[in-house]
């Protein structure tokens, strides 16, 4: 990698700037394009073993790019206020993806009249264990909260432990997914059973990945703090974790709300 | 100062100015391939009594491609990729971007999201179903949604990257003493359109997901026959493509008032009322998708409310031209290429705005919806007249960009060609929608077979007019003679920097102390460095 040092680098109301090669987002981007390459070929060419390898070799390369760019990254300084500026901007684009869905499945569950479809096997939503997930989900925001209490202490060993407990929340609340999903689909509820089913597997799909980057995220802070590369003055990532942690918090508990609790208590019935 | 230089210093650049530049070429051969579509179109409406040159359904694959080449691989890209890049840091005083790397991703996304609309044109599956891609004929077509469904996606994350890093400059690296009221309005335009591009996308993506989703792997969502709704996917298409109207009329809106001040030697009239409706307009736009489906079994208190909503639109759209012909107004005004363009824009957007507020009534609309009304009017009041001012952009900041000149003469007689093309090749589809022709037939009935003839023929001229002004550019980005920092005597800071700029944009972070249009002042008074 050639970084460019650059002579008339300057600091302008607190920001650091630097331009430099990085050959990072082309990767990343030739990663990302061939992912639909490789399903068309599975899907659309019929040439799954081909499109099989093809999603391999691009999942690779994407994570290559990702994590060459933030070893990248993070051995420049950051800027705390700007990531978390953009953060929460990246945020308002989350809400909007996940209220477009939202106002999609209201959508189709008003004019429904009986909700969910009638032949919604008996025990479906299982919200038992959403409640379950909820206490999970809800005390990991609070114990990242003490993580990054913590770190700005400046305490790294208070700040793994915390961090720790919230990812073990996490996984927790993903391995509960993991066995609903199992649970359900071997009761004959999927996503072509009916209108609720598909929006019932979309939904929680989808908030589920969300858990599941958010948990990538803490595992490279609980990374950076063991290593000692974050510090009282510089956790730009782990403010960004933690905001997003939260925001994958509130989101479920509409999720809990719409997806659970409505056709729980049987909607026009 | 150590500029890196060769084939890898445009691969792996981060700089805002070359990744400004390669969108600007990138985004010029998306609107050639559109252009030469439209010809293709165009000549087979040269006669309807026979195939001319291309049959039904690759007249459907050219004008899904042309659409889609021209909105999202254009026009969207050429302001939100070009000007946005190359301008904002400029205008607001900055080295770069905020997360200059996360802008080299967004364009190589955009790159590959448009190689695969190339393979939607050229690979077996050519996609067919209009740029909008409705179920169910999306779903059961034989055409491959997947190239649609894909080149949404990567183009999306490519706008979402482009929003957070966009919206995030212009918060936190403007310089000092940038107040929000010195900002250019081609600075608010690009803020309004990004924060357009934040919360659309997104619906959008998941909209056309659920196309693939419906395709692939068995769920219904926009199958009405079991518990989901095909219209369900119209009101998530157009709850992001009516907005991305927006998207591209708000910077042009901001790039037409600095050129206007500029060649006027006038500040603009009205700045807070320009910038007021710019963010009106970014609002409201997210409340007017429904007008798309008035005949969708709309309810009747929805479409009033959108009909309200849509034609509300009129009002910032009003006061932003009338500002602008109040800058004209006793300006010492320049009729140089730019400026005709500007000119013309407003000429022909203007056209398009009053259709727009027909088209905007329920009562109009449901008669000509769908028609060939629809494409006269879209065509003159995005199409071509936001085209031309993109062209017209890319004419006023060429010397700024490529530190050489223009040819004036051709660009004014390709300005002209395109001007009198596009005034009249789309007048006759008003006529044809109130008669109550359905576009998007390859042929209409013989009775205007005359009438869409002069249409062609009139759109040949507007196209060679494009045609000439690509020439143009490209020839005097080889050959044009050297220009001087700043040509048009503006006041905006873009232009107080050398020609083309230094690598470092400013040797330091300039402290401003007055708006980009202050004309009329004494020379002394300009921003300068401190």
């Amino acid at each position: 990698m050639e970084n460019v040092a650059h002579g008339g680098m300057h600091v302008s109301g607190g920001i650091h700037h630097e331009v430099e090669l990085s050959a990072w987002p082309f990767v990343t981007a030739v990663g990302s394009f061939l992912l639909p390459i490789s399903f068309m070929l599975a899907f659309s060419w019929g040439m799954s073993h081909l499109g099989l390898l093809v999603a391999g070799i691009a999942l690779v390369v994407v994570l290559v790019g990702l994590f060459g760019w933030l070893n990248q990254v993070h051995a420049k300084k950051g800027e705390t206020s700007i990531s978390k500026i953009a953060i929460i901007i990246f945020i308002c684009s989350e809400v909007a993806l996940f209220g477009g869905l939202f106002a999609g499945y209201l959508y189709t569950l008003l004019p429904a009249g009986v909700w969910p479809p009638a032949n919604t096997p008996a025990g479906v939503p299982p919200i038992g264990l959403a409640v379950v997930m909820t206490v999970f989900l809800l005390t990991s925001s609070a114990t990242i909260h003490n993580a990054e209490s913590q770190l700005e202490k400046g305490s790294a060993g208070g700040t793994s432990a915390w961090l720790m407990l919230t990812s073990v929340l996490g996984l927790a609340f993903v391995l509960c997914m993991a066995y609903e999903w199992h649970h359900l689909i071997s009761d004959g509820f999927t996503v072509s059973t009916n209108s609720y089913g598909m929006f019932f597997f979309l939904i929680t799909g989808l908030h589920g990945s969300h858990v599941i980057v958010g948990l990538i995220m803490q595992l490279f802070v609980l990374l950076m703090v063991k290593q000692g590369k974050m510090s009282k003055n510089r956790h730009v990532f782990a403010t960004v974790t933690g905001l997003y942690w939260h925001f994958v918090d509130v989101v479920w508990l509409l999720v809990v709300s719409l997806i659970y609790v409505i056709p729980y208590v049987k909607l026009g019935q | 100062m150590n500029e890196p230089k060769g084939f890898k210093s445009w691969i792996f650049t981060t700089d805002h100015k070359k990744i400004g530049v390669m969108y600007l070429v990138t985004a010029m051969i998306f609107f050639v391939v559109g252009l030469l579509l439209a010809t293709v179109m165009r000549i087979e409406n040269m006669d309807m009594s026979r195939q001319v040159i291309i049959g039904p359904q690759l007249y459907n694959v050219a004008f899904t491609i042309h659409g889609a080449a021209m909105v999202l691989f254009w026009m969207i890209p050429i302001l939100l990729g070009f000007f946005a890049n190359y301008l904002v840091p400029l205008m607001i005083g900055a080295h770069d971007v905020a997360f200059p790397r996360l802008n080299a991703l967004s364009y190589w996304l955009y790159v590959g999201s448009g190689l695969i609309a190339v393979l939607a044109l050229v690979m077996p599956g050519r996609l067919d179903t209009g740029w909008w891609a409705y179920p169910p004929y999306s779903i059961k077509t034989t055409a491959n949604i997947a190239f649609y469904v894909f080149a949404v996606h990567l183009l999306g994350a490519s706008s979402i990257a482009g929003a957070v890093n966009f919206i995030t400059t212009i918060v936190t690296l403007r310089a000092p003493g940038m107040t929000w009221g010195r900002l250019n309005l081609t600075v608010w335009g690009i803020f309004g359109a990004f924060i357009i591009q934040l919360v659309g996308v997104p619906v959008l993506a998941a909209g056309v997901t659920l196309l693939l989703f419906d395709k692939y792997l068995g769920t219904s969502f926009y199958d009405a026959f079991k518990g989901g709704s095909p219209i369900l996917y119209e009101h998530l298409f157009w709850f992001y493509a009516h907005p991305a109207v927006y998207v591209v009329a708000l910077p042009v809106f901001g790039i037409v008032s600095d050129i206007i001040s500029t060649f006027s030697q006038k500040k603009v009239y009205g700045y807070t009322s320009m910038a007021a409706a710019i963010m009106v307009i970014t609002v409201l736009g997210f409340e007017t998708w429904v007008h798309h489906l008035y005949v969708a079994s709309t309810e009747n208190w929805s479409r009033v409310l959108f009909m309200w909503a849509t034609i509300l639109i009129g009002v910032p759209t009003g006061i932003k031209t009338f500002n602008w012909l109040a800058t004209l107004h006793k300006g010492s005004i320049d009729l140089k290429t730019p400026m005709l363009h500007a000119l013309g824009f407003i000429s022909l957007f203007t056209i398009g705005g009053v259709t727009g507020i027909a088209n905007g009534s329920v009562g109009f609309d449901i008669h000509v919806h769908d028609t060939h009304w629809v494409v006269a009017h879209f065509h003159y009041v995005l199409a071509i007249s936001m085209s031309m001012l993109c062209i017209g952009g890319i004419y006023y900041w060429f010397p700024k960009v490529t530190g050489k000149m223009y040819n004036e003469s051709l660009g004014k007689f390709a300005f002209w060609l395109t001007l009198i093309g596009a005034m009249i090749a789309f007048l006759p589809q008003f006529h044809l929608g109130i008669e109550g022709i359905p576009r998007r037939y390859w042929k209409v009935p013989i009775r205007y077979a005359g009438e869409m003839r002069i249409a062609a023929i009139f759109s040949f001229i507007a196209i060679l007019g494009f045609l000439l002004t690509i020439f143009n550019i490209l020839k005097s980005a080889i050959s044009g003679p050297k220009a001087p920092a700043n040509p048009w005597n503006s006041k905006s800071l873009e232009w107080q920097i050398p020609s083309p700029p230094p690598f470092y944009n400013f040797e330091e972070i300039p402290v401003i102390t007055e708006g980009p249009y202050e004309y009329g002042k004494p020379e002394g008074d300009v921003k300068k460095g401190h």
